[in-house]
């Protein structure tokens, strides 16, 4: 009998959740067309090149409850559409705090962070695609990534969950992780995924989209200039030339620093992508903006 | 056979003395080395394809296009440069789009990637073209040391475009180091990364650190003479590195480092001196009075890293 019972409750339970998955559905349906109408990522970006600080000081604000000062077109219609279809999961946050969870310092100020559909960017997920991560979709959400992780074991650095966050198009959230830059590239995530996801490309679609709202480390864009200025991420040095020399080396190798007008070459190409922009490297000053 | 010779950054302007084994080695292999005149930085793979991928891709092919003039496929010894190289040259052969949008930014500095080369990495070529055997002949000084293989992230990785060893338990870099002489000693986690790429040595050198030390621990658990790598970057992190780590833990680490262009220059009876290891942060006098090469002079120790 209880086994009937339980199943019973499970079965209801699962139309419960069918019911609910329709809702979401249809809602997800709701924000696309109505964001659509409203955002292009393009112009977001666009929004972000001509002001990042303004940006962060934004989101600053948003944590310590303040109200932007003036709150985004893009944001607004989303946030409507979110509580008109939301109801179950804020039932749930009505639910009293238990006095341990109000004793424990980590959970304060959480609510603030929760994340809501109005941060979805319904476009996310699909640029992430067109920029050569075809494979994202067919993320499962296993962990084989994060427990492969070299840099997961001793950062807050978690990989799996950048997959899912470009997979909700939780853009914002993402790119404005600094979490996102723990990754050394090794590999060892993508070898292991049983999904076959090439999930470095997707971090460094992540990352370029970090770039261009200016989450750049200054470090970065330093050697950034380095490649500008010389052609080389890692320019020689009086020391080097004297050990190459020792050795019956040239004293600059037969590179960019042996060839000015290669150097012009590479300057030309890195102009043409708006690379120096996209570092703010100054052309007068050779200095960083 | 000819190569085209891609030197990249830290080699050439950090150990020459890698260039110079490697330059000597070659000949001695009768193997053509051509420099590829007006080459740049690859750029790197974690620190430039994080900040633009298109940017990245375009600096890459361009200097792909100037082996494509020189017809000859490309030989690297950097795995940063390797996995750039050779990732674009794979992307735009596949990807026609992408090879349109590139050639569109190359054709501003009057070059057209056509797709012509292959992209080499040293170690494969040792390997599979010029073969164990006859690297086993051309050792003149067998060399006597216990080593720690390090094969680093973007030599054998993403496997499924790189087929060039089992990514997981690969032999290619112990078999080479063992036909010097020398015995390659397993140790705990050996294909973990040094911690360096992905721009995170220069954005977060804690980090960074935290992954060396956690592998010269391995290794010394290990008990090994010297570690053996085939990336500048990697030879980098684990000299300059070592010494960083020793100064932020207040460890003792003291293990040489050779890049295996420099193994190989010991075992075939060259000068430590040339391969510059005396310029080393890490003093290598263990490792060759192991090998009972003469001790060196002492010289400054000159290498930066950055
Ligand atoms: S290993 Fe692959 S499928 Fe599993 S969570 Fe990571 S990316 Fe998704
Ligand atoms: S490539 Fe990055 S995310 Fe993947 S295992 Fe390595 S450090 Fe972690």
């Amino acid at each position: 009998m209880k086994q009937l019972k339980r199943l019973k409750n499970m079965l209801l339970g699962e139309e419960k959740q069918k019911e609910t998955d329709e809702q979401v559905q249809q809602s997800e349906s709701e924000i696309e067309t109505k964001s659509k109408e409203t955002v292009t990522p393009k112009s977001e970006i666009e929004n972000r090149e001509t002001d990042p600080k303004q940006e962060q000081n934004e989101s600053k604000e948003a944590e310590q409850g303040l109200e932007p000062a003036s709150p985004k077109l893009i944001k607004e219609e989303p946030k409507e559409a979110e509580e008109k279809v939301l109801k179950v999961p804020k039932k749930v946050e009505e639910k009293p705090k238990t006095t341990r969870s109000d004793s424990m310092t980590l959970l304060e100020g959480r609510d603030a962070e929760t994340i809501t559909r109005a941060e979805i960017d319904v476009n996310f997920k699909q640029a992430v695609i067109d920029a050569g991560a075809e494979t994202l979709s067919l993320c499962f959400q296993c962990g084989t990534c994060t427990g492969a992780c070299p840099s997961g074991r001793r950062t807050p650095y978690r990989v799996r969950t950048v997959i899912r966050r470009a997979l909700m198009g939780f853009k914002d959230d993402l790119i404005s992780d600094d979490s996102l830059w723990m990754c050394s590239t090794c590999y060892e995530c993508q070898e292991r995924c049983p999904r076959g996801i090439k999930i470095v490309d997707i971090v460094k679609i992540a990352r370029n989209y970090a770039a261009q709202a200016g989450y750049m480390a200054k470090a970065h864009k330093m050697t950034g200039s380095y490649v500008i200025k010389t052609g080389h991420g890692v320019p020689i040095n009086d020391a080097t030339k004297a050990l190459r020399k020792r050795v019956g080396l040239n004293e600059l190798p037969p590179t960019t620093h042996e060839f000015p007008e290669a150097l012009e070459e590479v300057r030309t190409i890195l102009k043409a992508t708006k690379f120096d922009n996209l570092i703010g490297y100054n052309w007068e000053t050779g200095e960083l903006e | 056979m000819a190569f085209a010779y891609f030197l990249g950054c830290i080699m050439n302007n950090r150990y020459p003395g890698i260039e110079k084994a490697t330059r000597i080695m070659m000949e001695n292999l009768d193997i053509e080395l051509k420099d590829m005149e007006g080459a740049s930085c690859c750029p790197a793979p974690g620190v430039f394809g994080s900040f633009d991928l298109t940017t990245w891709a375009a600096v890459a092919a361009r200097n792909i296009t100037i082996a494509e003039d020189m017809g000859a496929d490309v030989m690297t010894e950097c795995n940063g440069c390797f996995g750039t190289l050779f990732e674009t040259n794979h992307l735009l052969r596949e990807d026609e789009e992408q090879k349109e949008k590139i050639n569109k930014i190359l054709a501003e500095a009057g070059r057209e990637f056509k797709g012509e080369v292959n992209v080499r990495h040293f170690a494969e070529i040792l390997y599979n073209d010029v073969g164990i055997a006859k690297l086993s002949e051309k050792v003149t000084n067998p060399l006597n040391l216990n080593v720690a293989v390090h094969y680093g992230c973007h030599f054998l990785k993403p496997s499924a475009e790189i087929n060039i060893d089992n990514a997981l338990k690969p032999t290619i870099l112990d078999e080479l180091v063992e036909a010097t002489g020398a015995k390659s000693i397993p140790y705990k986690d050996k294909l973990m990364c040094c911690g360096a790429g992905g721009g995170l040595r220069s954005r977060d050198l804690d980090v960074t650190l935290d992954y060396t030390k956690e592998k010269l621990d391995n290794m010394t658990d290990a008990g090994v003479d010297a570690i053996v790598n085939v990336c500048p970057f990697c030879h980098l992190q684990f000299d300059v590195g070592q010494t960083e780590v020793n100064k932020k833990y207040g460890t003792n680490f003291g293990i040489p480092v050779f890049h295996l262009a420099q193994l190989y220059g010991l075992s075939m009876g060259l000068k430590p001196e040339d391969l510059t290891v005396d310029a080393h942060q890490v003093c290598v006098d263990s490792a060759l009075e192991k090998c009972s090469l003469e001790d060196i002079e002492n010289l400054d120790k000159i290498t930066g890293g950055e």
